[in-house]
């Protein structure tokens, strides 16, 4: 093989999630009547905002070689934590505040901060108590969710403050402003993790902890950070789920993480930690919308969408696979 | 000291349930999930009116889980309480459950969800199919309203498709409007009753067919989602029609808002007040004579059907003319006046 064609077929593979999303597209474009249109392609942008946010923290454990299974249910508590004071029917409260454009950066607050108490206790009794992580996590996915329901009573909050409802109603060029915020969230963690100090550390955590603590790393510190970030991403994504849907239910949420395990591994970041970058992550939740958004416009029977769903994932899964072992033979 | 402790204790727990001690002994509620107002809401009614009748009342959740539901019946058929309210995660998969219980002498009454492949003592329904008759009645309504004949096309949100109840409505709503050929009905599934899924459903199908009449959701908590996408694609209320089954407050709110058009109830109050008024005869294992009842002011007809004795009590359409009728259960006025029991 020629250096020439060596290094395309590394372009390939490093960005083969990339492609992947792009032959979809074009599958689906020439198949499915109405699939090619802006709009159709803004909404796969727009229906990717949550998970794509709630992908970023998950990932960042996951890269550190450690597992958050609570985002999805930290989300949910978000979510409903924002709607339940700032949500005006149901068992909202209806706080109004003034000027009016408070609303947004306090309930923004008021979520971080739920999600941010979750992660530093996820994180406190895995790196301080030295329990296993996905015990920890999986605790956590159970008693957050557990308390959503006793906090609502099973009941919902409707009709969130207009001025959060603005977000997800006003567009420029086409997309939602909350669609910003994800890519803007996307761009920020990839700049961080390329770029700066702590998110090497990260890599290196995940990659080997003993070497990274004998190199002088602060694990601790950095696994801590971590799981608080993981915590708070997951809570900015249940804010953004609150907007999108002017309010909260108790199931709200449901099977997300599961997506978002997804989108992370079919974005190219290994279970094992130590590898994988955002953009591809990105990459993945924008693969996941755009299949879910072909399923809904292919009118299949209801019974089949998930088959259909996971059977795709698992393709998708394993293409990503048959990357690596290519990847082997040439190393 | 230790007695002293004890007696603190069990003033404490008598603080906790005032409704401690009911003389006619205690019935056990199998909910199937608490995640959605219309179960939590029959909680808080069947307790009430079987209080009202002289029962204890303990509920256990299911969390959708039809394998967790099959342990709690096993668990309580172990406790022989008086009789056990069901509303099954899943009709079928219960049945066998339903028999152990009745095979031990404990009465078995269905609520909310009919099973009809085992013997029951009571069923209480609204009729899972006949809210999809309702609400196929409406859906002619509204599209000869907005279009001058019954033609248009319909986006059927449905719950989780591994869930009889929203198949069941699908069923009786597909079943009437199969008589109209001219309206094509769109169905996709909101998959675990998630409620963005049911948006994200709605804004893929608004660009996919923008000339989109009506909405049906099957659960009102999936119209507000659905409401939620139609005004960020920047509709008006009105201009796609929104409807939706199941009563729960949030609708009735939406229709004072004037996005939602109709709301399919179902008549939560009436059904726990009629497990309540037969509840002696059920317990005591008298037969349960068919005929026309008054449960809360609306005529129910019980009928001896194969699976035993039902109730049907008829679920009514909900628009911007009756909405504040406090019968409904949307509005969380519970009735004042106490039910009898049937003698």
């Amino acid at each position: 093989m020629t250096p020439q064609s060596r290094r395309a077929l590394e372009l390939v593979l490093d960005n083969l999630v990339w492609f992947m999303l792009l032959a979809v597209l074009a599958i689906f474009s020439a198949t499915i009547p109405n699939y090619f249109q802006p709009g159709i392609f803004a909404n796969i942008i727009e229906q990717s905002t949550v998970l794509g946010v709630m992908s970023i923290g998950l990932a960042l454990v996951i890269i550190a070689g450690h597992m958050d299974l609570s985002v999805e249910s930290v989300a949910a508590l978000s979510a409903m934590a924002a709607s339940m004071v700032f949500a005006s029917s149901g068992i909202g409260l209806g706080v109004e505040l003034t000027p009016g454009w408070l609303v947004v950066p306090a309930s923004l607050a008021l979520s971080l901060a739920v999600g941010a108490a979750v992660g530093l206790l996820n994180g406190y009794l895995v790196i301080k108590i030295k329990m296993n992580a996905f015990i920890v996590t999986l605790s956590s996915f159970i008693w957050v969710r557990g308390l959503v329901v006793a906090l609502s009573g099973g009941r919902s909050a409707q009709n969130l403050a207009d001025e959060l409802r603005w977000l997800a109603i006003q567009r420029f060029l086409g997309l939602p402003l909350t669609a910003y915020i994800a890519i803007a969230c996307f761009v920020g963690f990839s700049f961080m993790m390329a770029k700066t100090r702590y998110g090497r550390h990260l890599l290196m955590i995940g990659g080997n902890e003993a070497a990274a603590f004998r190199a002088g790393i602060k694990v601790d510190k950095v696994l801590m950070v971590a799981f608080l970030l993981s915590g708070t991403v997951a809570a900015l994504a249940g804010w953004l789920l609150a907007i999108r849907t002017s309010g909260a239910t108790a199931n709200l949420g449901t099977g997300m993480l599961f997506n978002a395990f997804a989108a992370v591994v079919i974005g190219g970041v290994s279970l094992k930690g130590g590898v994988g970058a955002l953009p591809g992550v990105y990459a993945g939740v924008l693969l996941l919308s755009a299949i879910n958004t072909a399923i809904n416009l292919m009118g299949l029977p209801a019974h089949f969408t998930q088959v259909i769903h996971g059977l795709l994932v698992l393709a998708a899964v394993l293409l990503d696979t048959l990357k690596q072992s290519i990847r082997k033979k040439l190393a | 000291m230790l007695q002293w402790g004890m007696v603190l204790l069990a003033g404490a727990a008598g603080m906790v349930n005032p409704a401690y001690s009911q003389e006619k002994g205690t019935v056990y509620y199998m909910v199937p999930t608490l995640l959605d107002e219309f179960q939590t809401g029959s909680v808080s009614a069947l307790e009430m009116f079987l209080e009202q009748v002289g029962y204890e009342m303990t509920t256990l959740n299911a969390d959708n889980k039809t394998d967790l539901q099959q342990s709690q019946m096993n668990d309580v058929i172990t406790l022989a309480p008086k009789a056990i309210i069901l509303a099954a995660v899943d009709f079928n998969a219960l049945a066998p459950s339903v028999e152990a219980a009745r095979a031990a002498g404990i009465p078995v009454i269905e609520f909310d969800r009919q099973i009809s492949s085992t013997m029951s003592d009571f069923t209480s329904v609204a009729g899972t199919v006949e809210i999809g008759y309702v609400a196929a009645e409406q859906v002619e309504r509204l599209l000869t309203e907005k279009n001058g004949a019954v033609k248009g096309k319909v986006l059927q949100v449905l719950g989780d498709p591994g869930d009889p109840y929203t198949l069941d409505i699908q069923k009786g709503f597909e079943e009437k409007m199969a008589a109209f050929p001219e309206v094509t009905i769109i169905s996709q599934p909101a998959t675990m009753w998630e409620a963005s899924n049911a948006g994200t459903i709605v804004s893929d199908q608004l660009l996919a067919n923008p000339d989109i009449d009506i909405v049906f959701s099957h659960a009102a908590h999936l119209s507000v989602a659905a409401v939620a996408s139609l005004e960020a694609a920047g509709k008006q209320p009105g201009d796609v029609y929104v409807m939706s089954s199941n009563g729960a407050p949030v609708a009735l709110q939406m229709i004072r808002d004037g996005w939602m058009q109709v709301e399919v109830e179902q008549p939560l109050y009436a059904q726990a007040a009629a497990v309540a008024m037969f509840m002696d005869k059920i317990v005591a294992k008298q037969p349960i004579e068919p005929g026309e009842y008054d449960v809360l002011g609306l005529k129910s007809v019980v009928t001896n059907e194969a699976w035993g004795p039902t109730i049907k009590i008829p679920g009514a359409a909900i628009t911007a003319d009756n909405v504040d009728d406090a019968a409904f259960w949307g509005n969380l006025q519970p009735p004042t006046e106490a039910v009898t029991p049937v003698p």
